[in-house]
C-alpha cells in the first residue's frame, strides 16, 4: 500500500516532466537536451529567492514556473530558432539541435555547481511545511497529494487541448508536416515558441514538486532525470499522450520494484536498460503510432 | 622541444587520449551513425585494461591488444543490436549503454572497485609509446578518409538508399562504424590507466560525452583534422587560462553550443572554406571558361556505364561524393 503510494507521487514527478518533454518532440521535433537544466535551474533560483525571503508554497511554485518558461523561451529564441533557420537538412538540424542542447545544459548546471558547491540544495525556507495525512495503512504527504492531482490534471488539460481545439490540432499538424502546416496558414514560430514555454513551465513545476518531496536535490540531479524522461516517452511512443502517462508511472513502478527488492544503486539503470528493451522490441512505443514522417 | 614535453607530460597524454576519444565519437558520426558510444567503450577500455593488469599480470602492449579486441567486438555486439535504428534514437541508445557502463563500474563490488575504482595499474608504459600508438590510430583514421573507403563512407553518410543502389553494403558500413568506435575508445581507455594507473567512476560516464563532443564540434566534425585541433585546443586551453578556474565547464558549455549554431562544421570546416574560397579565386582570374572541377558534374556522368551498375573490385570506380549525392537527391526532388 504504502509502495503504491509512492509509486503514484513517483511517476505523477516523472509525468510533469517528461510531459513537456514529449510535447515538443512529439510536435515541434525539438529532443531539448536543456531540459534537465530548466527543471534544475527553476528549482535553484526559487531556492535563491528563499533565502532572501520567505514565500508560501504557490509562490514558490509560481517562481519554478515562470524562470522553467522564460529559461525555455531563451533556450528556443537563442539557439534552436537559429539552428533550424540554418540547418542544411532535418538531419543535421536534429544532431545540431541534440548537441546544442548538450553545450546549453552545462550552463546553468555550471553556475549552480560554483554557488552550491555541489551541494544539494532545497526549498525548506518557504512558509509551507510539509505535513502527513494516514491513509488506512499508508501515509501520503500533502505535497504527494497536490503533486498526484496537478500532475494528472495538467496531463489531461493538455491531452483534450490536443486533441479537440483548432490550435491543438494545428500544432499536430505541425508535428505531421510542418511545411504543409504553415502553407495552411499555421503560425509554426509562434506554436512553438508556445510550446517550448509550456514545456518549460512544466519543468520548472516538476523541479519545486520535486525538491518539496525529495527535500532536496543536487545540480546534477536533472541528467539523470532527462534519460529517465527519454525512457519513458520511448516506452510510450513519442508524441502520444496516454504513452507518456503509460511510461511514467510504468517507470515508477519498475524503479520501486528494484528498490525495494535489490541493493545498491541498480535502480538507475532500471531506465537506461528499459530505452534498449523497448528501442529493440516495439520501436514505436507501446502507444506509438506507425512511424509515417520518418523514411 | 624535449624539455618542454618532459614538464608538460601529463598534458600531452591528455591530449593523446582525448585525440584517441574524439576520434572514436567523430568516426561514427562522419559515417552518419549517430552513436556516442565511443565514450562507453573508452570507460570499458580502462576497466578492461586495468584488470587485465592487475589479475592477469600482462604487459601494456599485451593489455592494450586485448582491450581492443574486447571493446571492438562489444562494439559490433552493439552494432547488431542497435544500428537499425536511426538519429535520435540511436543517439539516445548509445547514450544508455555509456551510462550502463557506469552503472555497472559501481555496482561491481571489488571486482570494478565499486565508487573508488581500481587502483595500481603499474606497467612499462612511456609516453613515447603512447604518442606512437596515437599517431598509427590517426594515419588509420586518415587513410580511411581517402579514396574508394572515403567515398564509400561519404555515400553512406549522405544517403543511405543511394549508397546501396551504388552497390555499397551499408549495413555493413554502419556495423564497421560500431566496431571502429569501440576499438578506438577501447584503445583511448587503456592507454588513459596505464599513465594515469588508476580509474573510477567518475573518470567515465556522461561527461566524457560532452568533452569528446566539444572536441569535434569545435575543432570540425568531417575530418581527422578537426579531431586533432579540437583535442589540442581543449587539453592546453584551460593550462593557459587559468583565470577560468571553476567556471571551466561553463565557458566548454558556452562553446559547444555557440558552435552548434554558428559553426556546425567546426574550426577546420571554417579552414577548408577560406582555402576553397581562394583557390575558386585564384582560378577564376587565371581561366575563366574552364569549368569547375570541384563543382557538381552532370548526373549522367556519374553513374555507372549499363551492366556495370554496381561498384564491383572489377568495375570502373565512379567517384561518389557528398555534394554528388546531395545534388542527385535535389534533382530527383525537383523533377
Amino acid at each position: 500500500m504504502q509502495e503504491l503510494v509512492s509509486v503514484i507521487s513517483l511517476g505523477s514527478i516523472y509525468l510533469l516532466f517528461s510531459l513537456g518533454m514529449s510535447l515538443t518532440w512529439g510536435t515541434i521535433d525539438v529532443l531539448n537536451f536543456a531540459h534537465g537544466s530548466i527543471f534544475m535551474f527553476a528549482t535553484f533560483c526559487a531556492y535563491l529567492i528563499l533565502g532572501k525571503t520567505s514565500l508560501p508554497f504557490l509562490a514558490v511554485v509560481g517562481i519554478g514556473v515562470v524562470v522553467g518558461a522564460v529559461l525555455s523561451l531563451l533556450v528556443q529564441v537563442a539557439a534552436f530558432e537559429p539552428i533550424l533557420k540554418r540547418a542544411r537538412n532535418k538531419r543535421s538540424a536534429e544532431m545540431q539541435i541534440l548537441i546544442g542542447g548538450i553545450g546549453i545544459a552545462t550552463i546553468p548546471l555550471a553556475i549552480a555547481q560554483v554557488q552550491t558547491k555541489s551541494n544539494p540544495f532545497g526549498l525548506a525556507a518557504s512558509t509551507f511545511h510539509v505535513t502527513v495525512w494516514h491513509l488506512g495503512s499508508a501515509r501520503i504527504t500533502n505535497v504527494a497529494v497536490f503533486t498526484i492531482v496537478v500532475g494528472l490534471a495538467i496531463w489531461g488539460a493538455i491531452s483534450v487541448w490536443l486533441r479537440r481545439s483548432r490550435q491543438g490540432l494545428a500544432l499536430r499538424s505541425i508535428g505531421v508536416d510542418s511545411e504543409t502546416a504553415s502553407l495552411m496558414g499555421i503560425n509554426r514560430r509562434r506554436l512553438a515558441l508556445g510550446t517550448m514555454a509550456v514545456s518549460g513551465a512544466l519543468a520548472g513545476l516538476a523541479g519545486v514538486m520535486f525538491t518539496y518531496t525529495t527535500s532536496a536535490i543536487t545540480p546534477e540531479s536533472g541528467d539523470t532525470l532527462l534519460i529517465k524522461a527519454f525512457a519513458i516517452i520511448i516506452l510510450g511512443g513519442v508524441g502520444s499522450m496516454a504513452g507518456v502517462a503509460f511510461g511514467a508511472f510504468a517507470l515508477a513502478l519498475v524503479e520501486t520494484l528494484v528498490l525495494t527488492y535489490t541493493s545498491g544503486s541498480w535502480v538507475d539503470a532500471v531506465a537506461f536498460g528499459l530505452i534498449f528493451l523497448v528501442l529493440l522490441a516495439r520501436p514505436a512505443g507501446v502507444f506509438g503510432r506507425k512511424e509515417v514522417r520518418r523514411a | 622541444m624535449i624539455d618542454f614535453f618532459n614538464a608538460n607530460q601529463v598534458l600531452v597524454q591528455a591530449t593523446l587520449s582525448g585525440l584517441v576519444l574524439a576520434l572514436s565519437i567523430q568516426v561514427p558520426l562522419r559515417m552518419g551513425v549517430f552513436s556516442f558510444a565511443g565514450a562507453g567503450s573508452y570507460g570499458l577500455g580502462g576497466y578492461a585494461a586495468a584488470l587485465l593488469v592487475i589479475h592477469l599480470n600482462l604487459n601494456a602492449l599485451e593489455a592494450i591488444g586485448l582491450t581492443i579486441v574486447i571493446t571492438a567486438f562489444v562494439g559490433l555486439l552493439l552494432g547488431l543490436v542497435i544500428s537499425r535504428l536511426n538519429g535520435l534514437y540511436l543517439a539516445m541508445a548509445t547514450v544508455a549503454f555509456d551510462l550502463i557502463i557506469s552503472v555497472v563500474a559501481i555496482n561491481g563490488g571489488t571486482f570494478t572497485g565499486e565508487s573508488t575504482g581500481l587502483y595500481g595499474v603499474i606497467v612499462d608504459f612511456t609516453t613515447t609509446t603512447m604518442f606512437i600508438m596515437t599517431v598509427v590510430a590517426v594515419l588509420l583514421v586518415a587513410l580511411s578518409e581517402r579514396g574508394r573507403t572515403g567515398r564509400r563512407t561519404q555515400a553512406v553518410r549522405d544517403d543511405q538508399q543511394l549508397a546501396a543502389s551504388a552497390g555499397v553494403n551499408v549495413r555493413r558500413y554502419r556495423l564497421m562504424a560500431f566496431v571502429v568506435g569501440g576499438a578506438l575508445g577501447g584503445l583511448g581507455g587503456a592507454m588513459n590507466v596505464m599513465v594515469r594507473t588508476t580509474i573510477g567512476p567518475l573518470d567515465i560516464g556522461f561527461g566524457l560525452v560532452v568533452l569528446a563532443l566539444t572536441m569535434i564540434i569545435v575543432g570540425g566534425t568531417m575530418s581527422w583534422k578537426g579531431a586533432v585541433l579540437g583535442a589540442i585546443i581543449f587539453t592546453w586551453l584551460p593550462h593557459f587560462l587559468d583565470f577560468i578556474g571553476q567556471w571551466q565547464t561553463l565557458v566548454y558549455g558556452v562553446i559547444v553550443a555557440l558552435a552548434a549554431i554558428f559553426l556546425p562544421r567546426g574550426i577546420h570546416g571554417v579552414i577548408v572554406d577560406i582555402i576553397r574560397w581562394v583557390q575558386r579565386r585564384r582560378r577564376g582570374t587565371l581561366d575563366k571558361p574552364a569549368p569547375d572541377p570541384s563543382g557538381d558534374p552532370e548526373p549522367e556522368q556519374l553513374l555507372p556505364p549499363s551492366g556495370t551498375s554496381s561498384i564491383s573490385p572489377s568495375a570502373p570506380q565512379q567517384p561518389i561524393r557528398g555534394s554528388v549525392a546531395r545534388s542527385l537527391l535535389a534533382r530527383g526532388a525537383k523533377s
